[in-house]
């Protein structure tokens, strides 16, 4: 029965990514249904500026959740993303602020700080729960107080800015009408769907969200890989860290409450499951807009915050109910 | 007692079925589970029904006591057209079934367990203990069961006596047709014996039996006719009187696989020792004594046992899977330490676990995916997946075991359990490997399969591979192995050369001198 597909597939070698675009076609239908409907119904939500805004506005949630989405993929979750954030940036902050060292020297000595301590609560988010094979969700909502507890015991709870001009000019540098920094989170996700569809590594995380044992009697270290995983979450919530502080020029203690649920989110509505196994970072990005496209145009709707937060409540129980349907079909 | 019931008169000498199933059929989406059943029950007969796991024979008994409908087909009972709806439904009808999975609840007692569908009650409404109890003593006696006492709860009993007991409960209600779905599988040969005077008494009482096993010593000792089953379809009925045992595994297994078995392995050359265990103990061995053998290169080490013998666990001891408490491993003479299962495959070992939805296959995940899981240096460069070369690889492997698929990249999950099995030992097969180890490698495995499977292991064994085989199905091992060890409790009860190979002799090393332990555990 599948003969006529077998010859279609054969010369192009990627039914991989073919399968994926079909997947994730569905969010990215309904995603254009939002910019439609908003285009239509609000006056200014197809205005350049608007566009530049939401573009900003879904980038810390993009990156951080580029990383969830690795950690959803072996089965696992990430819940200290926003506090691990605001540790990073803290520690970037002090970093930044040290006298006698010139603005480049201290921009990259920030951007290294931040990446480093991502990096640290990344690893001992993996460690710790491969190690004793505990649930990553209770592991990283202990990891979640620590990182918080970490980031107003550093900055005294006192909220660090005067950065130097060069690193809010990177936060605000648009190249025509797209946030710089939005590009580099457009450049993580294309990083992250290769190492994820084209490398060894990515094909095993794969693997290990579907079956763990099948992997680990085919030989492959799966500990490792899950830290990876977690690692990967960890580095992203660093490098999220630098782009708040350029964007926001500040380095708050208390940044990114609640962030780790907002890219959790992306990553479901993305079509990734959460039991891990089956998704796409593409899926992710998509995930990300949609909600970025939500909150902005309910606002310019006319709708109150509170509703907002509604929808889009009611938009992730939908997303997991199309992921339930899409599920069973894949079986048959 | 002697009671030829409500037959002898409209008997005329073909239409006196009791039960008559025709071109029955049922899919399970794309599987045929029964594709084309047709056999007839004669009052007052016991009626073996035989074929391999898969056969659908689990599937047809299903259907007749209601769990699942069917699709096509007809059943005639007591001439009335018959289409249980439900399992309550089928008793009505008078089919019960005693299924191989227990269904008594171990907290309760005898008497309530007996009671369970139907408990008597006092004028208030309340539970008549009293009742009860001397219900299930009668239901008990029946059976002769006269040494159980019917308030004792189920959990202190042995396994015997709970199949006995789910046999007294089926009984209990009037029964036209009882089925006992394997009741031989977990009892001793003293618990058989009892149980199958239990099916003599029943069958004077003018029950008719139907009797499912594997067994077929117990098919020829108590049956009056056999339907054989093969790939979901019945292939023939005949009486016992008018066949013999190596009659009916042809039937069963088709004259490919029957080919295959009898030729048994070819003689060829022994090799050096590939692996000498020596005195290995897992964690789940109670004694201190481990376990010792060395398996040759181009040797087929077959190891038979009970279930709980230790086979899984040994298997998955040598491979590194679990840790050990003691012994040593010597691959080509050299002693080696498995940290794990990279370190096993690192030293040429592959291994094909019993389990390949959970432990073996990726069933979501294409088949070229499923075959270079173990393979990946072969498929990839500094890295990154070489997708050309992993088809390729794919390809090459599903050639080499007549791989029946759609498209390489559809989900292992799309195939069926032979295809899937093959998948598994393409993967292991792209390795080359000096040491294969299998755990039930044909299980749920269809017999067109089996065959090819059996081919391919034989093919490797001539190639000077060293395999070692864990199965319960005693033919498949009688046809594979050069050698077979018998373990019962984590030991090594004996070896038997082929000439002395027979399901007896194994059984007997199985059973070993722990008959009683394992009856009334």
């Amino acid at each position: 029965m599948a003969e006529q597909s077998d010859v279609l597939a054969e010369p192009t070698g990627r039914d991989f990514s073919i399968r994926s675009i079909i997947n994730n076609a569905g969010i990215g239908l309904a995603l254009l249904g939002l910019i439609l409907f908003f285009s239509i119904f609000t006056e200014h939500f197809l205005n350049p500026n608007n566009i530049t805004n939401i573009l900003t506005q879904i980038t810390i949630n993009l990156i951080l959740a580029v990383g969830m989405t690795f950690v959803i993929l072996v089965g696992g979750i990430d819940l200290s993303v926003g506090s691990v954030m605001a540790f990073a940036a803290v520690v970037a902050g002090k970093a930044i602020t040290l006298p006698g060292f010139g603005p480049t020297e201290v921009i990259l000595l920030a951007c290294i700080a931040a990446v480093t301590a991502g990096f640290v609560c990344g690893l001992l988010n993996g460690l710790i729960t491969s190690y004793w094979a505990l649930p990553s969700f209770i592991i990283t909502l202990g990891m979640l107080n620590i990182a918080r507890g970490a980031a107003l015991h550093v900055s005294d709870a006192q909220t660090i800015y005067s950065f130097p001009f060069a690193f809010e000019e990177f936060g605000s540098a648009q190249i025509y009408g797209v946030p710089v920094v939005f590009l580099v989170a457009l450049a993580l996700v294309l990083l992250a769907w290769f190492v994820l569809n084209r490398t060894v590594f990515g094909r095993l995380l794969y693997g290990i969200g579907n079956n763990e044992e099948a992997v680990r009697l085919a030989g492959h270290p799966v500990f490792w890989y899950k830290v990876a995983a977690f690692t990967i979450c960890g580095l992203t919530a660093g490098i999220a860290a630098v782009v708040y502080m350029a964007r926001l020029n500040i380095a708050s203690p208390i940044a990114g409450i609640g962030f780790e649920l907002n890219a959790i989110a992306a990553v479901i509505i993305g079509g990734t499951s959460l039991s891990g196994g089956r998704g796409s970072v593409i899926g992710t990005l998509l995930g990300a807009f949609i909600i970025g496209v939500l909150a902005n145009g309910l606002i310019l709707i006319g709708l109150s915050d509170f509703m907002r937060q509604m929808i889009t409540g009611v938009v992730i129980i939908i997303a997991v109910i199309l992921d339930y349907y899409r599920a069973r079909y894949a079986k048959k | 007692m002697v009671a030829v019931q409500p037959i002898g008169e409209e008997i005329s000498q073909e239409t006196d079925n009791l039960l008559s199933v025709t071109g029955l059929k049922k899919h399970f989406g794309g599987v045929k589970a029964l594709d084309g059943v047709s056999f007839s029950l004669k009052p007052g007969e016991v009626h073996a029904l035989v074929g391999e796991n898969g056969a659908g024979k689990s599937t047809l008994i299903k259907v007749l006591s209601g769990v699942f409908p069917f699709d096509a087909g007809e059943i005639i009972l007591d001439g009335a057209p018959y289409t249980p709806a439900n399992p309550h439904n089928a008793k009505t009808h008078g089919v019960q079934v005693v299924h191989q999975e227990f269904n008594l609840l171990d907290h309760l007692s005898v008497a309530e367990n007996i009671s369970i569908e139907a408990m008597p009650k006092t004028r208030l409404g309340l539970l008549d203990r009293k009742e009860m109890n001397r219900r299930a003593r009668v239901a008990l006696d029946a059976i002769g069961l006269r040494d159980v006492d019917v308030r004792a709860t189920v959990q202190s009993l042995g396994i015997a006596h709970r199949q006995l007991i789910e046999i007294a409960r089926a009984l209990q209600s009037e029964s036209t047709i009882l089925i006992l779905d394997e009741p031989t599988a977990t009892l001793t040969e003293r618990e058989t014996k009892r149980l199958f005077e239990i099916v003599q008494s029943i069958k004077a009482k003018g029950v008719t039996i139907v009797f499912v096993s594997h067994h077929l010593n117990e098919v020829f000792a108590i049956c009056d006719r056999v339907t054989i089953f093969r790939n979901g379809k019945t292939i023939t009925t005949e009486e016992i009187s008018d066949t013999t045992p190596t009659g009916v595994v042809r039937h069963m297994v088709g004259r490919k696989l029957a080919e295959e078995m009898e030729h048994g392995i070819e003689p060829h050359a022994r090799g050096d020792v590939a692996l000498g265990i020596k005195d290995l103990c897992v964690t789940q061995n109670p004694h201190d004594a481990g376990i010792s053998f060395d398996l040759h290169y181009g040797e087929v080490l077959g190891i038979a046992g009970l279930v709980g013998a230790g086979r899984t666990e040994l298997l998955r001891g040598i491979f590194g899977i679990d840790p050990l408490r003691s012994g040593t491993i010597e691959r080509d003479g050299i002693p080696v330490k498995f940290s794990g299962p990279r370190d096993a495959i690192a030293a040429g070992i592959g291994f094909v676990t019993e389990d390949r939805k959970d432990e073996g296959l990726i069933l979501e995940m294409p088949i070229a995916a499923n075959i270079s899981l173990a393979n990946m240096h072969n498929v990839s460069a500094s890295g990154l997946l070489r997708f050309f070369k992993e088809k390729q690889q794919a390809r090459e492997g599903g050639k080499r075991l007549k791989l029946k698929y759609g498209k390489i990249t559809d989900p292992a999950s799309s195939l069926s359990g032979g295809n899937q099995q093959k998948v598994v030992l393409a993967k292991w097969l792209a390795r080359n490997p000096k040491i294969l180890i299998l755990d039930e490698p044909t299980r749920g495995v269809d017999v067109g399969a089996k065959a090819e499977i059996y081919a391919i292991l034989k093919g490797l064994v001539r190639e000077g591979v060293a395999l070692l085989i864990v199965s319960s199905e005693m033919p498949e091992l009688m046809t594979l192995s050069d050698r077979i060890l018998v373990l019962a409790d984590h030991q090594v009860k004996g070896a038997l050369e082929r000439s002395e190979f027979s399901e007896e002799n194994i059984l007997k090393l199985a059973y070993g001198q722990n008959t009683n332990a394992e009856g009334i555990s």
